[in-house]
């Protein structure tokens, strides 16, 4: 079932690559969205099927596979991996359908989505450290050449930015991976096996560092972020969606994952200067977004910011603020891709990003009515709105986080504030005030083209309303994940009176 | 006779075999510094021989291997040298500039 | 005395890998002269199979439990075995990808293969060499028939200046090296079996002396120009970018795999009493060959030279697992070399099939190539990013399983720039990469606009395919489905006694054959 959701993907972008003959860009595109359409399918089977009173690893498969490596197929999921699971292939769809119709070179870059499709779900269901890195590394190459090859005038720069980022990124979660196995002195890299580790809590520190260094590259934190901007506003926006949608929820979930769930009494011991950072980020997210001049460069600040909130709420380590964080992962992925993808629309009708340049996008008959409803919907959610989804999961961080870092959530509730200023600054730019009068009709946006905006519209405000049916696959696991912490930490404590701080 | 004395000629004989190595410019004269380090080999294996294996004597089984391989090796250097002078009309080390060093 | 008694007695058996090399060699030569120039029709798959044979029989000694013969001179035990094979395997894969390069550049192919089979011969003899003659004849084999085919293209000059740069240096360092082992032969009191050496030192009390730690770095010095470990690599670059481009594919690998079985040999039975010393020696190669390899290559504009220092960078990673010496460690070193042969001979495939079309090998006439020939970008870009480690291709399986060794036998710091300059060399590797597929139409070079219409049907042309598709297979796959090989690996290593002897102060004499009493050797005082 699980190696389903990895495998065919991976054949599917084999086919379209390697399939003899002419294959036109159409029928790779139709390709492409049957196999992501099964996906979405398979999801929603698992969400069904998805037994909600277990916080266990469920939908197990394990095959054994290089012994000496101590790397074994071994698949599983739980509500953290599910519902991000579901996300990958819903924006493997969205940013299939908001790919241009007569995009250049068609089955190179619809085979490169779906090898990403591939890798995404692997690393989301991998229950074995070397193999998540595996799944996690096979996205480098993917990645780089769809920002190189269709993006932006400037893209051959920040694929490569992206490009050593990323590998060194890779290079620290492999190191820690390779020094927890090594100095816990397993012989395998099941992450079950390595979950009961006693190492002494210097040395996980260390580790823990690796990996949140790691992990905060790919997220990304502030001060590793200087390589999201570049590469977010240079690729084209169906790879932006996936960038910011998919990939940045790949370093949360690492951290989530083996940050917090291999090394709990070092991450409730740093928990206070994680809340710090992360309440930086936010900040520094909010700041810089406001001082932008560009639409896309906005919204991708706006993504730095947004990662903060779940850092604070994994620092904050309450049932209620893991839950939150979890759902902030689905939320600002979905949020995000409406956000790429109408701005992508902007771009291509109006021709520019500009704020300076955009005006008057809401005028009924030369404007672009749809698109900018749409937009000031998606920049309502993302400043936290009530009745949309990013609220509910704001508002369980900071109820969560509040009773235990409340200077730490305050400056956060002050960075939703200034959310909410350049949101207004840039629907205040573009949607409305008056459409210059010699400006002529601007081209009309197509059913298809709105089509993927409005399902990630209908889907914000749903779960907006209606929060119990995202919340009710991730509780029973955030439950779980805070209580492992909180005996795991007890114990230690127990064990080691004295506690180990070099 | 001390087995010290021979193994030093051999040492003096390879050292000087690595001044010519570095400092010739002659092709030609780079092969015979070889053969100069191969000769101090040579010597050094007869001593021991003489002096530590004077039974199997080993070590001159292995200088008449030396020697005939440093036959091989200094026919293909010269065919080589000549080659190359075929070709460019030089055997100066320095003029050798095609692939940078 | 009647042959087979004589054999016998030899255990003539165990060479008989090389021999079918041996009676390949003579058939092709002997077909040559018969034919004529007509022959080139077959010999290279008389000489394909040939290998393929020679490699069968190893596979078949596999479990052999005599692996001593001609008196204690060879020992083809399970890791010479595999050296041989890997040497094996690398010729068969060199010959047809060089069918059509030598074709077109009018020499005569027969010969070519003659000498590239007394260069496997060589190599082969040498992963097995366990005596000091053996050694020093086997490595001269493997070394004189390099020159010579460096310097095949003998009417182009630089083929000639590569052939006359690798010959002085090589021969130089192999003088050197010949120095060292005389300098053990009087230290071991006239001892040449690498077995019995240390034992003839201790029993010697010189296994503290000056002069054992003077041969061992001369010793090193010659291994170190075989295997192309800085800062004895000068050569490397320039042989690589002059010599023809099927000949840099076998010394890129056969001649280096060559190199480590006779490092392994000699490092680990004639010098376990300075193990300390050569291990440290060898860490300071391996560290600047990974971080020089890697760093030069970043600025190299053409594809050979830029190979050519993600050779020696190679190298560097490959000796971590000689430096560690464990059981892990040798046989992660064999599992990477096992690999390394396909992707680096699956990359030079692809360079020759280039330059064959286009004459040219400069990075940037590669630009746009995607459009013209798929098929070669896409080999191209597999093997680059399998030697660059990325995933789920094969070289990144040997990268991990090195890594993980060396970590386990806590070489931290070798494994911590291990894994720095393998992210340097990502961002070269994907530069070739990004070249062929990312450049658009109008950004296409000169080379690739004129690109010629791909026939396949010319002589020479299918082989080179059908190994390309081969390589490409085997780098995509092999990561993948690596359980056997890394049962070859780990079989490779526990099987040989050599390795298996963790104290180093207990030498592997009893391996020597009792029925061929040695004369005793009485032991002069130095």
């Amino acid at each position: 079932m699980l190696s389903l959701l990895i495998w065919v993907p991976i054949i599917g972008a084999g086919v379209i690559a390697f399939a003899p003959g002419e294959v036109s860009g159409a029928r790779a595109r139709l390709g492409a969205i049957g196999v992501s359409g099964f996906l979405i399918g398979l999801s929603a089977l698992l969400l069904f099927q998805f037994d909600l009173g277990n916080p266990e690893m469920q939908f197990q498969e394990y095959i054994p596979w290089i012994e000496s490596l101590g790397l074994n197929y071994q698949l599983g999921v739980d509500g953290l991996s599910l519902l991000l699971l579901s996300l990958n292939s819903l924006l493997i769809l969205i940013s299939i359908l908001s790919s241009k119709i007569d995009i250049e070179r068609p089955r190179l870059f619809f085979s490169l989505i779906l090898l990403i499709a591939g890798g995404v779900a692997g690393a989301f269901v991998a229950q074995n450290l070397l193999l998540f890195f595996l799944f996690y590394e096979l996205e480098l190459i993917p990645f780089y050449l769809l920002v190189s090859i269709w993006g932006g005038s400037r893209r051959s720069y920040a694929a490569t930015k992206f490009l050593i980022y990323t590998a060194v990124s890779g290079a620290c979660i492999l190191l820690a991976f390779l020094g927890l196995v090594w100095f816990s002195e397993a012989s395998t890299f099941a992450y079950d096996t390595l979950m009961g580790q006693m190492l002494p809590l210097g040395l996980q520190f260390v580790l823990l560092a690796l990996m949140l260094v790691g992990f905060g590259i790919k997220i990304p934190l502030v001060p590793f972020h200087t390589w999201l901007p570049d590469t977010y506003v240079e690729a084209s926006t169906p790879v932006a969606i996936l960038l910011g949608g998919i990939l940045a929820k790949l370093g949360t979930y690492g951290i989530f994952r083996f940050g917090l769930g291999l090394f709990p009494e070092a991450w409730s011991n740093l928990s206070p200067y994680l809340a710090i950072w992360a309440a930086i980020s936010i900040m520094y997210g909010a700041m810089a977004a406001i001082a932008q001049k560009d639409i896309k460069r906005m919204v991708a600040y706006s993504s730095i910011g947004h990662m903060g909130y779940i850092l604070l709420g994994g620092a904050a380590l309450t049932s209620l603020s893991v839950i939150g964080s979890i759902s902030q992962m689905v939320a600002h992925g979905l949020i995000l891709a409406v956000l790429f993808n109408l701005v992508g629309v902007v771009e291509a009708k109006v021709g520019t990003r500009e704020l300076d340049v955009l005006n008057g996008l809401m005028n009924p008959l030369r404007g672009l009515p749809a698109t900018s409803s749409l937009l000031v919907m998606g920049a309502m959610a993302s400043a936290g709105i009530p009745g949309l989804v990013g609220f509910i999961a704001e508002f369980m961080i900071f109820q969560g986080s509040y009773e235990r870092f409340p200077i730490q959530t305050l400056l956060a509730v002050v960075g939703t504030g200034l959310t909410a200023v350049y949101f207004v600054i840039l629907l205040n730019r573009t949607c409305f005030g008056k459409l210059d009068n010699s400006t002529s009709y601007y081209p009309e946006v197509t059913f298809g083209e709105q089509v993927p905006a409005l399902i990630l519209a209908t889907l914000i405000i749903f779960l907006g309303l209606q929060p119990t049916w995202l919340v009710r696959w991730i509780e029973p696991t955030g439950t779980a994940m805070v209580a492992a912490v909180s005996t795991e930490s007890a114990a230690q404590v127990a064990t080691l009176s004295v506690p180990v701080v070099e | 006779m001390e087995l010290q004395y021979f193994l030093l000629l051999a040492a003096a004989l390879f050292c000087i075999g690595i001044y010519g190595l570095v400092t010739s410019r002659n092709a030609i004269r780079v092969l015979m510094s070889i053969e100069l380090l191969l000769n101090a080999v040579t010597l050094n294996l007869m001593a021991f021989s003489n002096y530590l294996d004077p039974m199997v004597i080993r070590g001159q089984v292995f200088t008449v291997f030396v020697i005939t391989i440093a036959a091989a090796e200094s026919a293909v250097g010269l065919a080589i040298v000549l080659s190359i002078y075929r070709n460019r009309d030089t055997v100066d080390m320095e003029q050798f500039n095609l692939l940078k060093w | 005395m009647d042959f087979a008694n004589l054999s016998a007695q030899l255990n003539a058996g165990a060479i008989l890998p090389e021999g079918i090399v041996i009676i390949t060699l003579l058939v092709t030569l002997v077909w040559d002269l018969i034919v004529g120039r007509s022959s080139t029709k077959v010999t290279p798959y008389v000489a394909i199979v040939g290998l393929l044979i020679a490699t069968g029989t190893l596979f078949l000694q596999w479990d052999t439990t005599e692996p001593i013969s001609f008196l204690g001179s060879f020992n083809g035990d399970a890791i010479s075995l595999i050296f041989r094979g890997i040497i094996a395997i690398s010729a068969a894969v060199t010959i047809p990808i060089s069918i059509r390069y030598v074709e077109q550049s009018g020499t005569s192919l027969a010969e070519f293969i003659t000498i590239l089979l007394t260069a496997t011969v060589g190599g082969m003899f040498l992963s097995g060499a366990d005596e000091l003659v053996m050694i020093f004849v086997s490595l001269e084999t493997l070394s004189i028939s390099s020159y010579l085919l460096t310097g095949y293209m003998k009417r182009d000059p630089r083929s000639n200046e590569a052939a006359l740069k690798y010959l002085l240096i090589g021969a130089a360092s192999s003088a050197i090296f010949l120095y060292g082992i005389s300098l053990l032969y009087g230290l071991s009191g006239g001892e040449t079996r690498l077995s019995a050496i240390t034992a003839s030192i201790i029993s010697n009390g010189l296994d503290e002396s000056l002069g054992l730690v003077i041969a061992l770095v001369f010793v090193i010095a010659g291994i170190a120009f075989k295997i192309a470990a800085v800062p004895f690599h000068q050569w490397t670059p320039d042989v690589y970018e002059g010599s023809p481009t099927p000949v840099v594919a076998f010394l890129s690998v056969g001649s280096k795999a060559a190199g480590f079985a006779l490092a392994v040999r000699l490092l680990v039975s004639a010098f376990p009493l300075v193990s300390d010393q050569w291990r440290f020696v060898l860490t300071a190669l391996a560290i600047l060959s990974m971080v020089l390899g890697n760093v030069v290559a970043l600025a190299q504009t053409s594809m050979k030279r830029l190979l050519a220092y993600s050779s020696i960078a190679q190298a560097g990673f490959l000796m971590i697992g000689l430096i560690v010496g464990t059981d892990a460690g040798y046989s992660s070193m064999v599992f990477y070399l096992m690999i390394y042969l396909f992707m680096n001979l699956g990359g030079f495939a692809c360079v020759i099939l280039f330059t064959l079309r286009t004459g040219t090998d400069e990075i940037n006439e590669y630009s746009g190539l995607y459009q013209k020939d798929p098929l070669l970008t896409l080999a191209l870009s597999i093997c680059l990013l399998s030697l660059g480690g990325i995933p789920p291709l094969a070289g990144f399986f040997g990268k991990i399983y090195l890594f993980w060794a060396g970590w386990q036998a806590g070489a931290y710091g070798l494994v911590l720039i291990g894994l720095i300059t393998s992210v340097i060399s990502i961002y070269y590797y994907i530069r070739v990469v990004k070249t062929m597929v990312v450049k658009e139409p109008q950004e296409m070079s000169e080379a690739v606009a004129n690109y010629p219409e791909i026939q396949w049907n010319l002589t020479g042309m299918r082989p080179l395919q059908v190994s390309i598709v081969v390589a490409l297979v085997f780098t995509s796959l092999a990561g993948v489905l690596a359980n056997p090989l890394f049962n070859l690996a780990t079989g490779s290593v526990s099987k040989t006694p050599m390795l298996q002897a963790t104290e180093p102060m207990t030498p592997v004499v009893s391996q020597a054959p009792e029925q061929l009493p040695m004369p005793t050797v009485e032991s002069v005082d130095l």
